[in-house]
C-alpha cells in the first residue's frame, strides 16, 4: 500500500561499506548461529508448503478428474485433497514457529545491540559527549535501533521467506514444465524493472514529502509558540497564509507520491492478469499439443501468485533494509570509537588525600590549538582554591583535568602524590566528586537522586548525608518526602532545590576533592540561602576547586587562581592580588564600582 | 461504610460519564469527516466508479480463464482459447486503469482531506483566545494537527478502497453460488475467518504497540538523561548504575517484542491457512462434482482464482475496522477544538478607535485567569496621554496582568479598561491591538531574517523605518555585525542570540509599529547592564509624546518614568516619583530589594546584593 515511504534512507551505503556492515553483523549473529539455522530450515519447508499446494491441485485434477484419456479415479483425487490439507496445515504450524523463532533472534540482537552501544557509549570519555550533539548520539540508541526494530519485527520473516518462495517457485516451474515456464518468465522483467522504476523515482518522492512535512511542522510549532506575538500585532491572517503555504506544499508533495503510484500499480496488476493470459493461452495451445495437462495449466495459475508477489514485497522491503544497514553503520562507528581516558592494566587505589598537584600540563581538545600551557598549581590538602577568568580562557579545563575527564597531554595531575594516569577508576570517582553548574537529577525519587553519589549507601546514610548539609528538614517536608518522583509532571523542583539535591549527592560520597562549577545564572531567592549553607558544609574539610563565576564566591576562597589564555597568570589570596594590580585587581575594581554606582539613590 | 459505596458509587457514574464523552467525541469526530469528505464529492464518486470498474473487469478474469479451459483447452479448440485470452488481456487492461483511478482518487480525497483539516484547525487556533492557549500544551496541539489528523486520513483511505472491495466479494459470492451453492460454501465458508482474525489482532496488537512505544520511550528516556547528565554520571562513576536500568528497559522492549511477535504468530499464518482450506475444500467438493459430471474443470480453476483474489480485500476491510474507532475519535479531538469559540472577539457594533493621545484608564476592574482567584481587585489607575509610567510590585502583585490588559487579551470581569476613553471591548480588535505595542518579558522571535522580525507588524516597511526601529531599540549596532546582517536568519534555524540581543530586537519590532500605548513588560531584564544604558537613551526618544508602561525592577529603568505606580495584591498601594516613594514606602525598598535578588534582574545586579546583610560575607 502508500505507506512504505516510512522508511526511505536518507542515505545509502555504498558497495564496500555495505559488506563491511553485513560481514560485521554475521559476525554478531555468531551466537545465534543454531537458531538462525533451525528458523531458516523451518521458513524453507514453510515455503516449500506452499508451493506444494498447487502441484497437489496439478495432480488432482489430472489423475483424479475425468479427461479424453482416462475417466477420473476419485481414489486419486481424495488422496491429493488429503495431502493437501496435512501441508496447508504443516505450514500453518511452521509459519508460527518461524515468527516466534525469528523474533527471538531479531529482538534478542537488539537487546544485546542495545546493551552493548550504550555501555560502550558509557565507557566513552567526555571529549565524545563535549564533541558531538546530544540529539545525535541520542539517535544512535532510539532511532537507528528502532530502524532496525521494523526489519527485524516484520520484514527479516518476510525478506527470507519470500527469497525462498520465489527461488522454489522458479525451480518448481521450469521442473514442472520448462516451455510454459519460460512463457510466463518473460512477465518477470517488466515487473522487476517497474519495481526498480517505481522504488527510484518514489524515494526521491518520498524525500520531498519528509521536507515538506518538516517545513510545514515548523511553520505549525511556531504559529503557536508565538500565537501571542501573532495576536499582539494583529498579524493572524499574514500567518494564516503562511501555513496554508506551507500545507499546500505538503499536500503537492504527497499527490507526487500518489501519482507515481497510481502508475506503478496498474502495471503491477496489468503483469498478474498478463501472465494469466500467458497460461491460458499459451499453456491451451501447449495442451492441445501435449506437452503439459491441464492440471498443470490450473497449477501454473496458483503458482502465478508465488511468482510476483516476491518481487513486489522484497522490492519493498527493500527500503527498510537499505535504512537498517545505514543504522547499523552509524552505530558501528560508535563502537569503533576509542574512550580517550582508558584505565591502564595494574591500576592502583588513590590515596585518600586532598593534596593536588598540577605539574607542567599542557592540554588541547583533540588536534586543536592548546587551551592550556604548561600550568603548575599545587593546592594542599583541605584548602579551597577559586578560579577565576572570563570564558574560554581554561578554568572549566583545568578543573576537569583535575577530575580526570581528560588526560593531560603533557605534564601531570597528581593526587596524594599518585599521577591520575596509574589510579583506578572506581576509586577515583569516589575521592574527586565534581559537582557541575546546573543541579542535574534522573529520574526517579529524591531518595534515589541523591543516592546516586554512592549507589551502596544505606537509607540512613542519605539521610544523613543531608541531614549534614542541613537539608533534611526541607525534603521531608515534601509531600511524599524522599519518595518524591523527582521528575513527575514536569519539574516540581527549583533549580535552586535541584543544586541542594546534587550537594547532597556530593556530601554522600564524601570525597577528599570536591570541583565545583559555580552557576553562571542566579537561583531562586528562597533557596540562595540553603545553597550558600550546604555547600559552606560541604567544602568544609575538603580540598576544593571552585570554577567562580561571582567574584563574592572568589573573594571567600583561600587562593585565587586567574587564568588567563590557557595560562595561569595570577595565583594568591584575594587581598593579594588586589595588592598585586593585575587582572584580578581590575576585574575587583570595576565590579567594585558597579556596586557603588548610586543607581538607587 | 457510606463513604466507600460513595465513592465507589462516583467512579462508576466517572467511568460511565467517560464512556459516554468517549461515545460523543466520536459522534462529533464522524460529523467532521462527513463535512469534509462531503466538500469533495468528486474525488469520492470518481473514486468509487473506479473501484467498480476495477471489480467488474478482475471478477470477469477467472470466468474467462475457466471458460477457456472448458470451452477451449478441454476441447483442444485452439481458436476459442486464443479469444479468451485475448479477452482477458484486454479485461486486465480495464482493471489496470481502474485500479490507477481508484487509488488516485482514495489517496488524493485522504491528502484533500489531511490537508483541509489541518488548515481549518490551525487557522482556528491562531485566533483563540490567550486563556486557551495558556491552558493548552504546543506539543498537544501539534498532536492534534500531525498524529491525529493522520487517523483521519488513514479511514478516508480506505473508505472508497474498501467499497471497491466490497462490490467485488458480493460478486464473486453471487457468481460463485448461482453456479453451485456448494462448490461456494467450500471455497468461500472459511474465509469470513480472515476478516474475523484481522479485526481482532488489529484490537489486540494495538494495545501491545502502545506498550511498546512507551517501552522505546523509557529506553531513549534513560538514554537522553545519561547523555545530558554525562557529568554527572562521569563525576560520580555511576555507570554502571545506568546501564543496569539500560539493560532492564531494555529487557522490557524485549518482552513486549515477543508479546507482538507471539500475537502474530497467531495471525499470520491463517493468511496463507484460510485460503489453502478453500482451495483444499474445492478440489475435494468440485473435484467429486467434476466426478459425477455437475462441475467442469474450468468452474474449480476459476473458483482457485476467486479465492486467492479476496485475500486482500478481507484483510482490508479488518484493518478499516480496527481503524474507525481510532480515526473517529481523533477525529472528536479536533471538532473539540474547533468547537471552541475564540473568547475575545469584536462585538456586533464595534466601532473605530476614536483620536487621542493615548490615555489609559482601569476603571474599578476586577479580573483573574479562568476560575482562579482575583489578580486585580476593584483596580483604579489613569495613565494620561504622553506619560511614562512604571508599574512596580512583586510577584503576583497584578502588574503584568494590567499590562495584558490594555491591548484585549483577555476581558475583565467587572469594570472597564479604556483607550481614549473608549471601553477596550467596544473598539475593532484590530485597531485596538494596532494602538498597543507591548513587548513580552519572554522574548519570541520568529525563525526568519532579522529585518522581517522588526518589521512583523507592517512586512511593507521602507528599510529605514526598520533601521531606525532597531536603532532606537540599541540593536541596530549588532545586528550589523551578524554575518549577513539584517537578512541574517534567526531563530531555531539560524543565528542565536543572546537573551539581550532578542530583547532589544523585540523592542525594535514594537518601536516600527508605532503604538498609541508602549508597553514594555521586563524589557530589559536580559541585556547586560553596560549595554541597557545605551537602548536607556534610545528609549527616552521613542518615550518622547507616546504612553508608556514599564514593567521593571532596575532602578535606572524605573528612573526613565515620570511616576511610578506600586502594586500589591492587585491594587495600588504607592503612587508617586521614584524618589518620593523610595523615601516613604517601605514596601517600595523592600520590593526593590527583593527584586534585586530576582534571576531575572541581572548577574551584576545580584552580584551588589550578595553584600546586603545575611547574604554574602
Amino acid at each position: 500500500m502508500g505507506w512504505w515511504g516510512d522508511n526511505v534512507p536518507e542515505e545509502t551505503l555504498s558497495r564496500d561499506e555495505a559488506t563491511r556492515v553485513v560481514r560485521r553483523l554475521l559476525r554478531m549473529l555468531r551466537p545465534w548461529r543454531s537458531l538462525i539455522v533451525v528458523a531458516v530450515l523451518v521458513l524453507m519447508a514453510q515455503a516449500a508448503t506452499l508451493l506444494a499446494g498447487p502441484l497437489l491441485v496439478k495432480h488432482g485434477i489430472d489423475a483424479g478428474l475425468p479427461s479424453a484419456h482416462s475417466p477420473g479415479d476419485s481414489g486419486a483425487l481424495d488422496l491429493a485433497v488429503l495431502l493437501y490439507l496435512a501441508i496447508a496445515f504443516a505450514g500453518f504450524v511452521l509459519g508460527r514457529i518461524a515468527i516466534v523463532l525469528v523474533a527471538r533472534v531479531g529482538e534478542g540482537f537488539l537487546r544485546d545491540l542495545r546493551n552493548r552501544l550504550f555501555g560502550h557509549m558509557m565507557s566513552l570519555s567526555l571529549d565524545y559527549f563535549e564533541t558531538e550533539k546530544t540529539g545525535k548520539i541520542v539517535a544512535r540508541m532510539t532511532s537507528d535501533i528502532d530502524a532496525m526494530e521494523e526489519l527485524v519485527s516484520q520484514g527479516l520473516v518476510l525478506f527470507v521467506m519470500n527469497t525462498f518462495v520465489f527461488v522454489g517457485a522458479i525451480t518448481v516451474v521450469l521442473i514442472v514444465s520448462w516451455q510454459l515456464a519460460v512463457g510466463i518468465l518473460v512477465i518477470v522483467p517488466p515487473v522487476y524493472f517497474g519495481s526498480r522504476w517505481f522504488r527510484r523515482v518514489s524515494n526521491k518522492a518520498y524525500l520531498e514529502v519528509r521536507d515538506s512535512i518538516s517545513t510545514n511542522l515548523s511553520t505549525l510549532q511556531e504559529s503557536l509558540e508565538g500565537v501571542r506575538v501573532v495576536q499582539a500585532f494583529g498579524r493572524e491572517d499574514a500567518f494564516t497564509r503562511k501555513f496554508h503555504r506551507t500545507n499546500e506544499d505538503q499536500y503537492h508533495a504527497n499527490m507526487t507520491t500518489v501519482r507515481i503510484s497510481s502508475k506503478y500499480f496498474p502495471i503491477i496488476e496489468y503483469a498478474g492478469v498478463a501472465g494469466t493470459a500467458v497460461i491460458i493461452g499459451y499453456g491451451g495451445w501447449l495442451t492441445t499439443r501435449g506437452v503439459v495437462t491441464v492440471g498443470t495449466v490450473a497449477a501454473f495459475v496458483l503458482w502465478l501468485n508465488s511468482l510476483f508477489e516476491p518481487i513486489n514485497q522484497l522490492s519493498q522491503l527493500y527500503n527498510t533494509v537499505q535504512s537498517s544497514a545505514a543504522a547499523l553503520a552509524k552505530i558501528f562507528g560508535v563502537l569503533d570509537t576509542r574512550p580517550t581516558v582508558r584505565q591502564r592494566q595494574a591500576a592502583i587505589d588513590l590515596p585518600p588525600s586532598g593534596m593536588v598537584e598540577v605539574d607542567h600540563v599542557t592540554f588541547a581538545y583533540g588536534q586543536n590549538e592548546p587551551v592550556l600551557h604548561d600550568v603548575s598549581l599545587r593546592i594542599g590538602d583541605g584548602e579551597r582554591i577559586a578560579l577565576v577568568g572570563p570564558t574560554g580562557a581554561g578554568k572549566s579545563t583545568l578543573a576537569k583535568l583535575i577530575a580526570r575527564f581528560y588526560d593531560p597531554v603533557e605534564g601531570v595531575v597528581r593526587v596524594g602524590g599518585a599521577d591520575l594516569k596509574d589510579v583506578e577508576f572506581i576509586s577515583l570517582r569516589k575521592r574527586i566528586i565534581v559537582v557541575p553548574q546546573e543541579g542535574f537529577l534522573f529520574a526517579g525519587t529524591l531518595r534515589d537522586n541523591v543516592r546516586v553519589g554512592r549507589p551502596e549507601a544505606s537509607d540512613a546514610d542519605v539521610e544523613e548525608a543531608l541531614r549534614v548539609l542541613g537539608l533534611l528538614d526541607r525534603f521531608v517536608a515534601f509531600p511524599e518526602g524522599l519518595e518524591t518522583e523527582v521528575r513527575e509532571r514536569g519539574s516540581r523542583l527549583s533549580a535552586g532545590e535541584r543544586q541542594l539535591v546534587s550537594l547532597a549527592r556530593a556530601a554522600l560520597a564524601d570525597p577528599s576533592v570536591l570541583i565545583l562549577d559555580e552557576a553562571t545564572s542566579n537561583l531562586d531567592p528562597g533557596t540562595e540561602h540553603a545553597v550558600e549553607r550546604a555547600l559552606e558544609r560541604l567544602m568544609e574539610g575538603r580540598t576544593t576547586v571552585v570554577v567562580a563565576h561571582r567574584l563574592s564566591t572568589a573573594a571567600r576562597a583561600d587562593r585565587i587562581g586567574v587564568v588567563f589564555d590557557g595560562r595561569l597568570s595570577e595565583l594568591g589570596s584575594h587581598d593579594e592580588l588586589v595588592a598585586l594590580g593585575g587582572h584580578y585587581a581590575e576585574l575587583y575594581r570595576a565590579w567594585a564600582t558597579h556596586q557603588a554606582t548610586p543607581e538607587v539613590a | 461504610m457510606d463513604d466507600a459505596d460513595e465513592s465507589k458509587h462516583e467512579r462508576t457514574t466517572r467511568k460511565d460519564a467517560e464512556k459516554l464523552e468517549g461515545k460523543q467525541t466520536r459522534r462529533r469526530g464522524w460529523r467532521l469527516m462527513k463535512e469534509t469528505v462531503g466538500a469533495h464529492p468528486k474525488l469520492m464518486v470518481l473514486g468509487i466508479f473506479a473501484g467498480l470498474v476495477w471489480a467488474t473487469a478482475r471478477v470477469s478474469v477467472p470466468l474467462l480463464a475457466g471458460a477457456a479451459i472448458d470451452h477451449g483447452i478441454a476441447r483442444g479448440r485452439t481458436g476459442i482459447t486464443l479469444a479468451l485470452t485475448a479477452a482477458i488481456v484486454a479485461v486486465g487492461a480495464v482493471q489496470a486503469v481502474g485500479t490507477g483511478l481508484r487509488r488516485y482518487a482514495a489517496f488524493g480525497l485522504a491528502w484533500r482531506v489531511e490537508t483541509d483539516i489541518r488548515m481549518r484547525l490551525v487557522a482556528h487556533l491562531q485566533r483563540l483566545h490567550f486563556a486557551f492557549h495558556d491552558q493548552a500544551q504546543t506539543g498537544q496541539l501539534m498532536a492534534y494537527a500531525n498524529t491525529d489528523i493522520q487517523q483521519i486520513n488513514n479511514v478516508v483511505l480506505l473508505v472508497p478502497l474498501t467499497i471497491a472491495s466490497s462490490i467485488q466479494m458480493v460478486a464473486v459470492v453471487v457468481i460463485l453460488l448461482l453456479r453451485s451453492p456448494g462448490l461456494a460454501l467450500f471455497a468461500l465458508g472459511l474465509l469470513p475467518l480472515l476478516n474475523i482474525s484481522a479485526t481482532r489482532f488489529n484490537h489486540r496488537m494495538y494495545p501491545v504497540g502502545m506498550q511498546l512505544q512507551k517501552e522505546l520511550s523509557d529506553v531513549s528516556g534513560v538514554v537522553e538523561e545519561s547523555v545530558t547528565g554525562v557529568r554527572v554520571v562521569k563525576g560520580f562513576g555511576v555507570e554502571r548504575m545506568q546501564r543496569a536500568r539500560l539493560s532492564s528497559e531494555a529487557d522490557s522492549v524485549f518482552d513486549r517484542s515477543m508479546d507482538q511477535a507471539r500475537l502474530r504468530a497467531n495471525f499470520m499464518p491463517l493468511i496463507d491457512l484460510l485460503p489453502a482450506l478453500g482451495l483444499v475444500g474445492i478440489l475435494w467438493y468440485g473435484g467429486h462434482q467434476v466426478l459425477n459430471h455437475h462441475l467442469t474443470v474450468g468452474d474449480i480453476v476459476s473458483a482457485n482464482l476467486f479465492v486467492v483474489m479476496l485475500i486482500w480485500p478481507l484483510r482490508m476491510i479488518g484493518m478499516l475496522v480496527g481503524q474507525l474507532p481510532r480515526s473517529a475519535a481523533a477525529a472528536g479531538r479536533i471538532d473539540s477544538i474547533l468547537a471552541t469559540d475564540p473568547a475575545i472577539e469584536d462585538a456586533p457594533n464595534a466601532r473605530a478607535l476614536p483620536d487621542g493621545p493615548g490615555s489609559v484608564r482601569f476603571e474599578r476592574v476586577t479580573f483573574g485567569y479562568g476560575r482562579g482567584p482575583a489578580v486585580l481587585d476593584d483596580l483604579d489607575l489613569v495613565i494620561e496621554g504622553g506619560e511614562a509610567v512604571a508599574l512596580v510590585g512583586a510577584t503576583a502583585s497584578g502588574k503584568t496582568t494590567i499590562a495584558r490588559l490594555i491591548p484585549r487579551f483577555y476581558d475583565v470581569h467587572a469594570g472597564h479598561v479604556r483607550i481614549d476613553g473608549a471601553d477596550v471591548r467596544d473598539v475593532r480588535l484590530s485597531e485596538v491591538r494596532r494602538s498597543v505595542g507591548l513587548v513580552f518579558e519572554d522574548t519570541f522571535l520568529f525563525s526568519d531574517s532579522v529585518r522581517n522580525n522588526i518589521a512583523f507588524a507592517d512586512p511593507e516597511a521602507p528599510n529605514e523605518a526598520v533601521v531606525r526601529a532597531a536603532r532606537l531599540a540599541g540593536a541596530d549596532e549588532f545586528i550589523r555585525e551578524l554575518p549577513e546582517g539584517y537578512d541574517s536568519i534567526i531563530g531555531e534555524h539560524g543565528y542565536s542570540l543572546s537573551g539581550g540581543q532578542r530583547q532589544r530586537i523585540a523592542i525594535a519590532r514594537a518601536v516600527l509599529a508605532d503604538p498609541r500605548v508602549l508597553i514594555l513588560d521586563d524589557a530589559t531584564s536580559s541585556v547586560d547592564p553596560s549595554k541597557e544604558h545605551e537602548i536607556r537613551a534610545a528609549l527616552a526618544e521613542v518615550m518622547r509624546g507616546r504612553t508608556t508602561i514599564i514593567i521593571a525592577h532596575r532602578p535606572a529603568t524605573i528612573a526613565l518614568a515620570d511616576r511610578v505606580v506600586l502594586l500589591d495584591g492587585g491594587k495600588v498601594v504607592a503612587d508617586g516619583t521614584h524618589e518620593r516613594l523610595l523615601a516613604t514606602s517601605p514596601r517600595y525598598r523592600e520590593v526593590l530589594a527583593r527584586a534585586a535578588l530576582d534571576p531575572q534582574s541581572g548577574v551584576v545586579d545580584d552580584e551588589s546584593v550578595l553584600d546586603l546583610p545575611g547574604v554574602g560575607d
